[in-house]
């Protein structure tokens, strides 16, 4: 763990308006290391991008609150750090991709102005060698620099999320947030810019927070994943023992509504109801109103992170009784 | 929708500037315009060699005189030449209009990207001084600064600059509301970029568009305000000739000597149109989605 990149401790970020108190995030604990990717999976509205948000300061305020919690980044609490510091952090250690490249670039700048952008904020270049340097990174994610002036409208859909990730990779970043990336894009596109990602990924050894709903994504290029619901994590762990011994009845319930190549199943089994309103939650385990195995105490009693085995963390009742004590 | 290249060939670069004049040269009404405008401005610098009269030179048996060879837009009530007061007079006028209005589109861009952006208290404080500004006609405001300054051409200015804030504010303000909400500003702030950095380089390029209009309908407004208080005395001072001075001084005679209000309006009313056929046409040239 000497390694360690990222930690954030019990992170709490609510949403403050005037009809209540919208608990988007409840202490989400997750650890990521130097190179590695964790994938952060759930529903819509799980509060998947919020943490995210969470991580690079930039959850709008108001309504939005980091109520407690810590984010240390290199052991340094990102929380308490000032707003000219962040600004230094912000695209040059730590950078994001968005969910929809479509709106996420400049209408009215040309690619290369707003990849040298980042470039020219964080490197002390100049706009020349900006410029080469953004040419660089175009080529690198596989699009051609004579392309550089040409203005966002000009490109697809995977071209513009390709111009997204070579912003957010311009300056080396040591860790990258992706907000489903893929989303937006259609099925064909999704394996490139996944490729891409998991190449350029490699060749400059970033560590990576691939959030998204697809399960199979992360299959493809996380090394470990947490399962968020109602904003908590309710399980995590490294990708086999998630995939192959999976325990908490959501995860369950995810991989039950998965159809599948290899075996012949009559029908998907999807999880029956809906996410709770965030501002209105359940008591006790915020899952137990869907849960096939909720039980009566589930109701009154909000379970803990327990350690089912090295690694492998589940926050229901059903686990800890089988280990005793929970984790704290 | 891209420019289609021959496979291999490079493609041609442009600079942005080219670009944008070739866009601008493809509008018909909008080069006329240009053209309008060109002209004007020509005259107002070379108005010296262009003018057939000095535009003080009284001559009283030639007074009132209608449009003829000698005097093609007529004499005036001291037999002053209507055209080459109309000439200089565009010196007067075209300053008036672009400067006064640049003073105020810029101070009332800045004000009103700051409120739209930072909103809050200072969105209130802001809006809220443009409110009040607002709500006093803007001729009667304009009078009251120009007094307050004393007459003259650099006071008249600044009345007529102060006078249209208020428009610029609230026109930035609503579309920084709108273009600040847009994803492109959390991926700027995402990669480290600073808030006045936000603003100028991400949000006003793309508020542009408004601006332009609202600046090309305001000349117009501003030459016309500035020949208010020319009329009252507290702008321009005779003999001075400037067109809404012209046209307010005319006003008497307008029953028998139609000319002499009619050439002066005429010279203001194909100054806004140029302007606004203009303004429209650059609009849409700096609008790279519409690059074709």
């Amino acid at each position: 763990m000497s390694d360690k990149l990222l930690s954030v401790r019990d992170l709490t970020i609510h949403y403050i308006t005037d009809d209540g108190v919208v608990k988007a995030v409840n202490g989400v604990s997750f650890d990521i290391d130097k190179g590695e990717t964790l994938g952060l999976v759930g529903e819509t509205g799980a509060g998947k991008t919020t943490t995210a948000l969470g991580l690079m300061s930039l959850v709008p305020d108001p309504p939005g609150k980091v109520v407690g919690g810590e984010i240390l980044f290199n052991g340094k609490n990102m929380l308490k750090a000032s707003k000219h510091e962040l600004r230094a952090f912000r695209g040059k250690e730590m950078s994001m991709i968005f969910q929809d490249p479509m709106t996420a670039l400049n209408p009215i700048l040309t690619v290369g102005e707003q990849i040298a952008e980042v470039i020219q904020l964080h490197d002390k270049l100049s706009k020349a060698e900006a410029y080469k340097k953004a040419a660089e990174m175009l080529r690198l994610v596989g699009i051609p620099d004579e392309r550089m002036t040409e203005y966002p409208h000009q490109f697809s859909g995977g071209m513009k999320q390709r111009v997204v990730i070579a912003i957010a990779l311009a300056c080396n970043p040591q860790f990258l947030i992706a907000d489903e990336p893929t989303t937006a894009l259609d099925v064909t596109i999704q394996a490139q810019v996944l490729d891409l990602m998991a190449e350029l990924r490699k060749k400059f050894g970033t560590a990576m927070l691939m959030i998204t709903h697809d399960l199979g994504v992360v299959t493809e290029i996380c090394d470990k994943v947490a399962i968020m619901y109602a904003g908590q994590i309710v399980e995590s762990g490294d990708l086999e023992s998630i995939y192959e011994r999976t325990c908490h009845p959501y995860t369950k319930g995810l991989f039950g509504s998965l159809p599948s190549l290899s075996k012949k199943i009559h029908r998907l089994s999807p999880i029956p109801g809906l996410m709770p309103d965030p501002s209105n939650l359940p008591t006790g385990c915020p899952f137990h109103p869907r849960c096939p195995n909720a039980m009566e105490i589930c109701k009154s009693r909000a379970p803990v992170n327990t350690e089912i085995e090295p690694g492998h963390f589940v926050r229901c009742l059903l686990y800890e009784s089988k280990t005793g004590e929970g984790e704290k | 929708m891209t420019v289609t290249t021959k496979a291999g060939q490079p493609k041609k670069r442009r600079g942005q500037g080219k670009d944008i004049w070739r866009r601008l040269c493809k509008n018909r009404l909008a080069v006329f315009g240009m053209i309008i405008l060109a002209g004007l401005v020509l005259l107002a610098i070379f108005a010296d060699v262009i003018a057939p009269y000095p535009y003080d030179l009284q001559n009283y048996s030639e007074a009132f005189e209608f449009p003829s060879w000698r005097h093609p837009f007529g004499t005036d009530n001291y037999g002053r030449d209507i055209l080459s007061r109309v000439i200089y007079g565009a010196r007067i006028s075209l300053q008036i209009g672009f400067i006064s209005l640049s003073g105020g589109a810029l101070m009332g861009c800045i004000l009103g990207a700051v409120a739209g952006f930072f909103g809050g208290w200072l969105d209130t404080v802001i809006m809220r001084f443009t409110d009040i500004l607002m709500s006093i006609p803007k001729t009667i405001l304009a009078i009251a600064i120009a007094t307050t300054l004393g007459p003259g051409l650099v006071n008249a200015m600044i009345a007529v600059s102060i006078s249209s804030i208020p428009t610029f504010a609230r026109v930035v303000r609503a579309s920084t509301l709108t273009v600040k909400e847009q994803e492109f500003v959390e991926a700027a702030r995402a990669i480290g970029a600073s808030n006045a950095r936000i603003i100028f380089r991400h949000i006003f390029p793309n508020v542009l568009a408004p601006i332009i209009v609202q600046s090309t309908l305001g000349v117009g407004t501003s030459i016309v305000l500035a020949a208010s208080l020319s009329f009252l005395g507290l702008g321009i001072q005779p003999p001075t000739p400037e067109w809404g001075a012209m046209l307010s001084a005319a006003r008497g005679f307008i029953r028998d000597q139609w000319y002499m209000v009619f050439f002066p309006g005429l010279a203001i009313m194909l100054t806004v149109f140029a302007l606004n056929v203009f303004g429209d046409g650059l609009r849409d040239a700096l609008d790279p989605k519409l690059k074709n």
